[in-house]
């Protein structure tokens, strides 16, 4: 008998027995239970009915579509490329499929926790970007060169999502420390960018980016809209992320940079040495966040004209032949959006709940 | 070795450089960009200032609360523009935040199954980006047919892939934008005033307004006409009743849609951080679940749940900008329209800016002082 | 270098001597410097005009003008980057340079002209605006669409035009305006509006092969207008609008004399007259008078073929829409499309 209290019951064992304590404990919480899991499985059914089991998979099967009540994935067989790729050259696709895994390979080293050092990730996603900056664009490797107009699709919200992370996070450091800045001009300049900014819808941003900045610069600094619109939206993402900083350093004792400043260590080092590990291991669930909410607002630039894969996803349901499929390329797309963006939200709870468990 | 008077007389020069060379980088970068702009508009011989508002636009967009013509000024427009852009973001900000406290109570709740199908919710809506979903529900909508092959519900509102036709009071539109106004300021009073409380205000709110919406109606309506006008088909069109056009139908479900799973995690920390010890209070003293919720939980969790939940407003009203990816009028939409139309791009883009400034500062404001309400009852 | 060379030869040359009637164009040179000409796209497909085909390149008779330009002035159909843009985009990214000349289908109005800084080519197409309307509502005019739903392109002529029409003939109506042709088509497809307003010839396009069945749409009898379309191009460089208007010149001269991409090389081998014989630079004078090679046409109509062989390509005969060319042929077939006289 008191073998059986010291083996604490597994986490298994107590979901289920909590499962069946407040799930069917009652007659009422019995019926509730049944009633919601037989309308959830119902619509379950019904979707994989349509999904999977009548589906037509093949594009060449594509006129029993009509007469198959399900879905039509032939669509999806017949465009994915256009989807995933959008504009670029139909012969160097692969070469945006390699880019594309760049990018994706280095967000998922960033999640393992040897590589959570500044310097570390600086490096690992400088690497990625530059892998993916000199497939896609071709002429330093010696391949045939693609401009940034004829990026598209799945490669083209790829390389936004890491080009604004990647250009954003310093510059929200920046506008974190001088946000706490001592002097007051330092401040007040911070704070007025930073309240600006996230005022405004990032849409606004981004369309001003794109449109109506050229006409505050000298030709020489107008450059590509898509650098522009790049480069407003990491502003964007700066604003955001020099808030989660601040709630880092706030986690912080002022002593530190007190106790360093009488051991005759300069600010900088202070800063690096001591303080900023500890900033951004406090930041890290709400800067995985941060990045979770830029990879989906990518999505908006669909509105000021860049054929990312919401754009590409459209075009492909365009023709005549297409048109009554706008459901599945909808589902596609959304599915790829929901992956990447289910996952590493988990990822970032996952994490959260890890921390609060070490701090305890 | 430098002494310490040294030493701090040195670090004021250097917070006095730093902070002059920020002025001065900052100045010239004003400086150059109105310069420049100046050059370019005189180089592309472009017109410049606010006279174009007083022109007439000569256009005609999709949705309005108040009476439109295509011979109204553009002042005028873009004032449409942000009355939709408001109207559609309060809309929003009570649907989302109704929903958003049902899913965020149900993802709090021992029962399992209830919990389960919340997270689904919150899971499928939470990681689609708003203007993919925005625009998927509004395609699936568009498609369900004319006003002929509406859908009939007990014959008083139809659904088509033209909007929703419900049965409405017979008021003119104006005196129906008045009479919003007219609760929304009672409803301040009612809920600002400390001396009555807070869920009887709402509900001598709902109850006034309706009273007057009704009498309004009986005052104002037609000759010969009914208090109620129902909506039916005519031509090519229902005519009668209000008409809800698919594409305000389609922000305001998929705004309140994805805002609600956000704001049901809100709901959701806030109610854990509530001490156990309090619900466990509450139920010893005999108060069922629902007085627990009411009583304790909520007023409890409020205050943690107030300033994301502010946030999450504002985001709400920026959220309407996605009304250019469905056809739907807001302040954004038009804005963009009366640049390509009027080629005015820096003065609109302004006003654009300066507008949004202004709405998120007082949704700011009200936040707050939703805050220093609730938290003085506490005490 | 050489290139160099000889720029700065010429531009010496006209400081010394400023008379020397040769064209000289800032966006020609920066075109020339940068080796790529930037053209308009759409975001999305307008059919026949600018579309993404199944390879993901861009065609289209507008996108054909801009490869013909890029010959003109480059020597290579290729060197071109088609720049994704929405109708509201288009004069924007034009006075910025994010790109060098908008051919997408648009109307020469007078606002553009004057207050937006724009200066237009010649016309290179007439279409005028009219209603497509579901098939089943049984109208064949526009007073049948008393009480309707109308779905317009946002940011258009058409969208004033139209709004203007209903204006006049104080017809009961509701209006919906989207951002890009797709969104637009997909609308009224899907049966949001009972009847479209568009162009002319891209409401023919749409019908001929973007719907199922044609007939369950019909084209209204009233015509709103007919409107001239041309290049658009920033104020202040007459050197490019003339080359513009020389390359739309020599493409309706080549069809008028009868030259194609085929015959091309043997025309300028014997040339039956000193017209063709100047034109595809067998005789000096074409290019030296704009700044550009003299066998810049020649180039060009080997490249992409003359106005005829583009129009059926992209709309006409040879394309999946076949569209009449109606008022946009030669003066000479009925049409209103005229050249200036090659001197």
């Amino acid at each position: 008998m008191a073998a059986i209290d010291i083996i604490p019951p597994s986490r298994f064992e107590l979901a289920r027995k909590r499962f069946i304590k407040y799930g069917f404990g009652t007659p009422l919480a019995a019926v509730l239970s049944m009633l919601i899991f037989a309308i959830l499985g119902m619509i379950a059914w019904r979707f994989l009915d349509w999904a999977v089991f009548q589906a037509v998979w093949s594009a060449d099967a594509v006129d029993q579509c009509t007469e198959h009540g399900g879905a039509c994935w032939s669509v999806i067989d017949a465009r994915h490329r256009l989807i995933l790729f959008g504009t670029y050259p139909y012969d160097e696709h692969w070469r945006s499929s390699l880019a594309a895994l760049a990018i994706v390979t280095t967000v998922l080293l960033s999640c393992f926790p040897a590589m959570w050092q500044a310097r570390r990730l600086g490096i690992l996603w400088i690497i990625g970007f530059a892998t993916y900056y000199l497939l896609m664009e071709g002429s330093l490797l010696g391949l045939q060169q693609v401009t940034t107009d004829g990026w598209g699709g799945l490669s083209l919200t790829l390389f936004l999502f890491a080009a604004v992370v990647l250009l954003g996070m310093p510059m929200g450091l920046g506008l974190a420390l001088m946000r706490r800045s001592d002097m007051p001009i330092v401040r007040w300049f911070a704070v007025f960018i930073i309240d600006t900014v996230r005022s405004l819808p990032l849409v606004t941003t981004l369309f001003t980016a794109a449109v109506v900045v050229p006409l505050f610069l000298p030709g020489w600094l107008v450059g590509d809209k898509i650098w522009r619109v790049i480069f407003a939206f990491a502003m964007f993402f700066a604003c955001y992320q020099a808030e989660v900083f601040r709630g880092g350093f706030q986690a912080i004792p002022k002593g530190q940079f007190e106790a360093g400043k009488a051991l005759g260590i300069s600010y900088w080092s202070i800063l690096g040495k001591i303080v900023l590990p500890q900033v951004f291991r406090h930041a890290l669930p709400s800067t995985i966040n941060m990045v979770v909410v830029t990879f989906k607002e990518t999505a908006i630039v669909t509105i000021i004209g860049f054929f990312d894969i919401l754009a590409s996803g459209k075009t492909a349901f365009g023709t005549a032949e297409w048109a009554p499929y706008y459901i599945e390329v909808y589902l596609f797309v959304a599915a790829i959006y929901w992956v990447f963006i289910f996952s590493l939200g988990q990822y970032g709870e996952y994490l959260k709940g890890r921390m609060e468990i070490n701090e305890r | 070795m430098a002494t310490a008077e040294e030493l701090r007389a040195k670090a004021k020069q250097r917070r006095l450089i730093i902070q002059s060379a920020i002025i001065t980088i900052t100045v010239l970068v004003v400086w150059g960009a109105v310069s420049n702009a100046q050059y370019n508009l005189t180089r592309l011989n472009m017109t410049s200032g606010f006279a174009f508002l007083d022109r007439g636009t000569g256009w005609d967009y999709s949705f309005s609360l108040v009476e439109r013509s295509i011979n109204d000024r553009y002042s005028y427009t873009l004032f449409v523009g942000l009355l939709n852009t408001l109207f559609v973001g309060f809309i929003c900000i009570i649907t989302t935040t109704i929903f958003g406290f049902l899913i965020g109570t149900m993802r709090d709740a021992r029962h399992p199954a209830v919990a389960f199908a919340a997270n689904v919710y919150v899971q499928i809506f939470r990681n689609i980006p708003l203007i993919l979903q925005a625009i998927f529900l509004y395609a699936v909508l568009i498609h369900m047919g004319g006003p002929r092959q509406a859908m009939s519900f007990a014959d008083i509102a139809y659904l088509s892939g033209r909007g929703l036709m419900l049965p409405g009071l017979n008021v003119s539109p104006t005196m129906a934008v008045s009479l919003l106004l007219l609760s929304l300021a009672i409803g301040v009073g009612l809920i600002g005033s400390k001396k009555t409380k807070l869920w009887r205000g709402i509900g001598i709110w709902v109850g006034a307004s309706v009273v007057l919406a009704v009498l309004a109606a009986l005052v104002t309506r037609p000759e010969g006409e009914g208090v109620m006008s129902i909506p039916a088909l005519q031509g090519l069109r229902f005519t009668g009743g209000v008409s809800v056009p698919i594409e305000l139908l389609a922000m305001i479900i998929s705004i309140t849609l994805y805002g609600s799973a956000y704001i049901a995690e809100i709901v959701r920390g806030g109610l854990k951080q509530v001490p156990k010890g309090l619900v466990e209070a509450g139920q010893a003293l005999g108060l069922n679940h629902m007085s627990i919720w009411s009583r304790i939980k909520v007023p409890m969790a409020l205050r943690s749940i107030i300033p994301p939940l502010g946030n999450q407003w504002i985001f709400m009203m920026k959220a309407t900008t996605i009304g250019i990816a469905v056809g739907f009028s807001d302040l954004f939409y038009i804005t963009v329209n009366s640049i390509s139309q009027s080629g005015q791009t820096l003065e609109l883009i302004l006003i654009l800016m300066l507008t949004f400034l202004a709405i998120n500062y007082s949704i700011a404001i009200f936040t707050n002082w939703l805050n220093a309400r609730l938290a003085l009852k506490e005490h | 270098m050489l290139k160099r060379l000889t720029a700065g030869a010429v531009a010496a040359a006209s400081l010394v001597a400023p008379q020397m009637a040769v064209a000289q164009s800032a966006t020609v040179q920066q075109i020339m410097d940068r080796g790529t000409m930037l053209c308009s796209g759409h975001n999305g497909s307008y059919f026949g005009f600018v579309e993404v085909n199944d390879k993901n390149e861009w065609k289209g008779l507008d996108i054909d003008l801009c490869r013909a330009l890029t010959t003109a002035i480059l020597g290579d159909p290729d060197a071109n980057q088609i720049v994704p843009l929405s109708w509201a985009q288009r004069f924007p990214a034009l006075q910025s340079g994010d790109v060098d000349i908008i051919i997408k289908a648009t109307g020469w109005t007078m606002g553009r002209d004057t207050e937006l800084g724009l200066q237009f080519s010649l016309p290179y197409f007439f279409g005028g605006t009219q209603f497509m309307a579901h098939g089943d509502l049984g109208i064949t005019d526009t007073s049948g669409l008393e009480g309707g739903t109308i779905c317009v392109e946002a940011g258009t002529t058409i969208e004033r035009l139209a709004a203007n029409y209903f204006e006049t003939t104080q017809l009961d109506h509701d209006m919906v305006s989207y951002e890009s042709a797709a969104e637009l088509r997909s609308a009224y497809l899907a049966n949001r509006c009972d009847a479209f307003a568009g162009w002319g010839p891209n409401l023919a396009v749409l019908r001929a092969t973007e719907i199922d069945d044609p007939d369950a749409h019909v084209i209204l009898e009233d015509q709103l207008s007919s409107e001239p379309i041309a290049a658009a191009m920033r104020q202040g460089d007459e050197g490019f609008v003339d080359t513009v208007n020389w390359v739309i010149a020599a493409l309706l001269i080549a069809e008028e004399e009868g030259i194609t991409s085929a015959n091309v090389e043997e025309m300028a081998a014997t040339p039956p007259n000193p017209k063709v014989a100047r034109l595809l630079g067998v005789e000096p004078g074409m290019g030296e008078r704009l700044g550009m090679r003299d066998t810049w046409a020649r180039e060009m109509i080997a490249a992409v073929g003359n106005f005829g062989e583009i129009y059926d390509r992209n709309l006409g005969k040879d394309s999946p829409y076949n569209l009449d060319r109606g008022l946009n042929n030669l003066w000479s077939h009925g049409g209103v499309l005229y050249a200036p006289i090659l001197d």
